[in-house]
């Protein structure tokens, strides 16, 4: 059972009248509103800066982190996010490749990955730890692990499903099979593979945080336990939501990709919830 | 040709497995590298001593309780936001931004606000359990045929009886979907709470020990290699039964979609 099984259709996008669009925006504009508010609200009933620092602080940490360290730490963690990402989508494409190609090989890859699979990249971390010391290694290596799964599982799963009348019919018109692996097949995946490559970030971004947290000497995971040592909280709590802010761009950015790629397929909406 | 596609992968890994252990008891070097029959040994010994018990029980337990604490939050808020759309509307972008943040990025704030007794790991739990069962839920909500729904207004339903009787039994494919992605995800970040609280506070010999903190001792303090594979074959185990189990059971519940 793959997880690129779990397909969910999204419903049509709806006509971009301009007034429906400034009902969007006033929504989250409100809605955002409405959780400053309420965080406002705990924040004074507590009464507590280390606590729950309010909103105001917070924003006034995170404008101070913006001159110091958070370039830094972002920086930091981008780099981790870049190597691991790289490496496993190119490692999961390889994979994937030869053993959609050599039914030997997938004899053996297949279990492999199985076996892999349920040990969570988090359960390496201190394997990693003794493997690359407190480094920027850790942060990489679970990273290039986490994101190894959802892509070589749904490479495979598109590769399987390309439907074998249209293979049929391009090699009954002659072509050859560099041809039909870049004009038939190739094409027919691509909705998968992207899907397959959103799901890896967003495991990966997980990864990224908790390996950063636990075995890493930067980046923004490794700056929440660094702020905590000195009770900052209000810089702790700017640092979390810089996390949010950067995982939801990252997924929004891979999305209108997905989205722009695969215009033309009805399969452009592959995903599973997560 | 079928017997061939058996063995290969069979015969390629005992091969694998023996290289190993012949490689290790050769270079000489048993404290650095893990061998098989060292993991074997290190299994027969913590499942004596019952710490690997303790712990792997320690963990599902607090797995449970957020996954418990994520469903009776999560089902509510996503079936009411998938079936009124303004809701929806309005509190989607609140939940996607929430989403967005890494369960484990809140354990600072978590330890400050629960302590290191085990109620921040359940917190960062029942956060990660939390998100997928609304997602899903709206999701399975939202795509209800409104015609289901008109029918049973026709015929006199009132609100209550259409959520009881229309809404939940075509929203919950999509809730055990839910569910499932929830399981797994929350097992994941009982573990990374766990070690990340293991790293930063020294539990001396406090009765909450899990899994995570289980592997932090076991690195820093008995430095026993055999014992870190031990603790992640066993995480992949369980993980792969409870993928099993939230299968089944969603098998059984909802028989009549395969």
């Amino acid at each position: 059972m793959s997880d690129a099984a779990q397909v969910v259709l999204a419903p049509p996008p709806r006509a971009g009248v301009a007034g429906r669009r400034l009902t969007r925006v006033l929504e989250i504009v409100v809605a955002l509103a409405v959780v400053v508010g309420l965080w406002q609200v705990t924040s004074i009933t507590i009464n507590n800066s280390t606590l729950l620092p309010s909103p105001a602080r917070v924003f006034h940490a995170w404008l101070d982190l913006l001159h110091a360290d958070l370039r830094q730490d972002v920086l930091a963690s981008l780099a981790h996010l870049g190597i691991g990402y790289a490496l496993g989508i190119a490692t999961g494409l390889a994979l994937a490749a030869i053993s959609t190609r050599f039914a030997l090989l997938e004899s053996i890859v297949d279990p492999l990955i199985e076996l892999l699979r349920p040990i969570s990249a988090i359960a390496w971390i201190p394997i990693a730890i003794l493997m690359f010391g407190i480094s920027a290694g850790v942060p990489v290596f679970l990273i290039f692990y986490a994101s190894l799964f959802p892509i070589f599982v749904n490479t495979v799963a598109g590769v399987k499903q390309v439907d074998a009348k249209l293979v049929h019919a391009a090699q009954m018109l002659g072509a050859s099979r560099r041809m039909i692996l870049t004009h038939v097949v190739m094409p027919a995946a691509l909705p998968y593979v992207l899907a397959g490559a959103r799901l890896s970030l967003g495991v990966a971004w997980m990864a990224m945080v908790a390996a950063e947290l636990t075995g890493s000497d930067a980046g923004l995971g490794w700056r929440l336990f660094w702020y905590q040592e000195f009770f900052a909280m209000d810089k702790v709590m700017a640092v979390i939501l810089t996390i949010g802010v950067l995982g939801y761009c990252f997924d929004t950015l891979l999305r209108a990709l997905q989205a722009r790629i695969t215009r033309w397929s009805p399969d452009s909406v592959v995903d599973e919830a997560r | 040709m079928n017997a061939r596609r058996a063995l290969l992968p069979l015969g390629f890994f005992t091969v694998a497995i023996l290289a190993w252990q012949a490689a290790v008891l050769h270079s000489g070097q048993r404290a650095l590298y893990p061998y098989p029959t060292g993991v074997f040994e290190a299994a027969t010994r913590t499942i004596e001593d019952g710490s690997l018990f303790a712990a792997t029980s320690q963990s599902l337990l607090r797995v449970l309780i957020g996954f418990a604490l994520g469903a009776a939050f999560g089902i509510p808020l996503g079936v009411l936001m998938g079936f009124v759309r303004p809701v929806g509307r309005a509190v989607s972008p609140i939940v996607d931004s929430l989403r967005s943040i890494a369960p484990i990025a809140w354990i600072p704030m978590a330890l400050l606000w629960l302590g290191i007794r085990g109620n921040a790991a359940l917190f960062i739990v029942a956060y990660a359990a939390f998100f997928p069962f609304v997602v899903n839920a709206a999701q399975g909500a939202r795509l209800i045929d409104r015609n289901l729904v008109n029918a049973a207004r026709a015929l006199g339903a009132g609100r209550a009886l259409v959520v009881r009787s229309v809404v939940l039994p075509n929203a919950l494919p999509a809730i055990l979907t839910g569910a499932r992605i929830s399981m797994a995800f929350a097992w994941g970040s009982i573990i990374a709470a766990e070690l990340a609280m293991g790293i930063k506070v020294t539990s001396g010999g406090s009765g909450a020990v899990g899994l995570g903190q289980l592997m932090v001792s076991t690195l820093y303090v008995r430095r026993d290699v055999n014992g870190l594979v031990l603790y992640m074959i066993v995480i992949g185990v369980i993980s792969f039964l409870i993928d099993l189990a939230m299968r089944r059971l969603q098998r059984s519940l909802t028989p009549w979609r395969t």
